[in-house]
């Protein structure tokens, strides 16, 4: 039922062609991703899944700007990211992408609402517009009564959503999530996942998700499996009626 | 802007206490020490502060106070002769010995020989004119109250300085002096107690008063242009007074011993109070990661931490100064020879902020670890 397809689509917002990264450790050389071409395109939920060391991570660390690639490029929403400095990087990241990450990664002394402010204030959106989007932003993850509220007082799936709504607040073209759900519960899980799934929607974003949980195979519009650097499969799953029994590649 | 390094700060306060207090322990002993050294160096120069001379002429090459050589008198002629100067008087110093009427042994005193009159220039500041008119009897002293145990003796006891018999006609404060218990008496009594032969009937310095007391020093360096009426040197009171204490710092290797305590203390202090940021870093290291994931620059994080390491230097400060004042008002009471000045507090603080920068300085390198591509997994 895998159906390699690499249809030239208008949609395209990631490219990577031929990228290759390896890593020294010691004197031993271990290459993760190898002539690695792959496009991703706007308003789709795109999961790339397999087992824990197939460069999943990597390859989602290099597609959104986090890392140099060894060999090959990478454009993003049109625009070549080899080569580009730190800084511009961080711009880039700035301006067009958002990150949701396994862990939650939220300031301790900050209420839900100045989370998802604070990068906006970076942003240089002027206060009031900061404060409107940051709330319109809660709001659209089901946390628009909780916004006051530090991490200690949220549970773990709460957590998940500030972290969801402070990559969304920015109003990302690009939004890259790792492992979103894996410290999570199932409820929580799926609550993550289709509010993953509506913002690519609703938004026309590029949500690019990494994960070995097979509960979100269901819900992704494509799923691309990985083993050894390589992209073994990509699909469009079946339709979530109910939870998949996908046979995953995973470890 | 959120204002991050400051919710952070108040909300993990007890993260941040300890650099708060190593940042406050230090700036409160810099001061301390500041003002202990000032208060005990500056009673080095109590001859000249507590009196209200403008000039002092005394033995060229003279290096402290204390250290006066006989001078001639016609060098008084000279000053005299100056347009500027309204005033002239002797002050005579005896090294002498001291036998108290309890038993402390001897004791190492200088005698001040003043001119007692009521507007006499010499410790005008340490002796209001009825205590200093008592000083006419023959054979009165004065010392100060603090000085009344080590001499043994009460007001109104008798002892012996010099074999010489002397009574103590009342005390003040103020005339506490160092490297030996200073006591004030007449310039007829100090002629009397100056048994060596080769200072008969000469005088240490002479003082002088000026119409204009802003032209000191103009006035000092035309006073200085002569040597026709024999070997002497002019300083102003300021100018000699450090001068005094700045020996009595070298002298005793004070003055190295303080700038050591000072390094140490600030080693210690920026130690701790790095250590301290750099654990509230390493604590968030996750959350500045994603920041800068998210596109806020290493640049901003910096900023943040470094908005923290002012703040710990700003309360470690304010805690160092209410401290400070409680601790100079109870010394002050207790006569403990303690002195600051505005400026020398200035830079002690200077210190501790530079302390709580450098401290941020090194915990800004920590950020480094914060990689985003490290957050994922």
């Amino acid at each position: 039922m895998s159906t390699p397809h690499i249809t030239p689509n208008a949609n395209v917002t990631l490219q990577a062609s031929s990228v290759s990264k390896s890593f020294v450790s010691g004197r031993v050389q271990s290459t993760v991703l190898q002539n690695l071409t792959l496009d991703v395109r706007g308003s789709e939920l795109t999961l790339i899944s397999g087992p824990s060391g197939c460069g999943k991570s990597t390859l989602l660390a290099i597609l959104s700007g986090l890392q140099p690639a060894d060999g090959g490029s990478v454009r993003a929403l049109g625009q070549e990211l080899s080569g580009l400095s730190i800084n511009d990087l961080e711009y880039f990241r700035l301006q067009h992408t958002g990150f949701v990450f396994q862990g939650f990664n939220l300031f301790p002394a900050l209420t839900a609402l100045e989370q998802v402010e604070l990068p906006l204030s970076y942003m240089g959106l002027p206060k009031g517009m900061a404060r409107k989007r940051a709330v319109e932003s809660l709001e659209e993850v089901g946390l628009g009564s909780r916004m006051r509220l530090r991490p200690t007082e949220l549970s773990g799936g709460e957590k998940q959503r500030v972290a969801i709504a402070r990559a969304l607040a920015k109003q990302p073209e690009l939004l890259f999530a790792d492992e979103p759900t894996s410290a999570l519960d199932s409820d929580n899980g799926q609550i993550i996942i289709d509010i993953l799934h509506r913002i690519a929607r609703n938004h026309g974003t590029t949500v690019l998700c990494v994960s070995h949980d097979p509960r979100l195979v269901g819900h992704a519009d494509r799923v691309l499996a990985m083993e050894d650097g390589r992209i073994l499969s990509d699909h469009v799953p079946p339709a979530p009626s109910k939870a998949p029994e996908a046979k995953e590649p995973s470890a | 802007m959120v204002a991050l390094a400051r919710k952070t700060l108040v909300y993990e306060w007890r993260r941040f206490l300890p650099a708060i207090l190593a940042v406050g322990f230090a700036s409160l002993l810099q001061l301390l020490q500041a003002a202990l050294v000032l208060g005990i160096f500056g009673s080095a120069s109590v001859y000249i502060t507590g009196s209200s001379a403008d000039l002092w002429a005394g033995y060229p090459g003279t290096q402290s106070v204390n250290l006066g050589r006989p001078i001639n008198e016609d060098i008084a002629m000279r000053l005299r002769m100056d347009p500027d100067v309204t005033k002239v008087e002797p002050f005579r110093w005896v090294d002498a010995d001291w036998r108290g009427p309890r038993d402390t042994g001897g004791v190492s005193v200088f005698v001040s020989g003043i001119d007692s009159r009521p507007d006499g220039m010499m410790f005008s500041h340490a002796l209001p004119p009825a205590l200093r008119a008592r000083l006419n009897e023959p054979g009165a002293v004065i010392v100060d109250k603090a000085d009344l145990d080590s001499l043994g003796v009460n007001i109104g006891d008798t002892a012996a300085i010099n074999g010489q018999r002397v009574r103590v006609v009342g005390v003040s404060s103020g005339l506490r002096a160092l490297g030996g218990v200073n006591i004030v008496s007449s310039l007829e009594t100090a002629r009397v107690l100056d048994i060596d032969p080769v200072d008969a009937g000469m005088m240490t310095y002479f003082v002088a008063k000026l119409r204009d007391p802003s032209k000191a020093r103009m006035v000092a360096r035309r006073l200085n242009g002569s040597a026709a009426f024999g070997p002497y040197n002019v300083w102003t009171a300021k100018e000699f007074a450090r001068q005094s204490q700045i020996y009595w710092m070298l002298d005793t290797g004070a003055g190295a011993g303080v700038l050591f305590l000072a390094g140490i203390v600030f080693l210690v202090g920026a130690i701790i109070t790095s250590q301290t940021l750099i654990a509230a870093v390493i604590g968030s290291i996750r959350e500045y990661a994603t920041l800068n994931a998210l596109g806020v620059g290493r640049g901003a994080l910096r900023k943040v931490i470094m908005e923290q390491a002012f703040w710990v230097g700003a309360l470690g400060m304010i805690c160092s100064v209410v401290v400070g004042i409680v601790l100079l008002i109870v010394a002050r009471n207790r006569s403990v020879p303690m002195e600051l000045h505005p400026f020398t507090a200035a830079i002690c603080l200077a210190l501790s902020m530079a302390l709580a920068i450098v401290s941020g300085l090194a915990a800004m390198r920590i950020l480094r670890r914060a990689d985003p591509a490290s957050l994922l997994r």
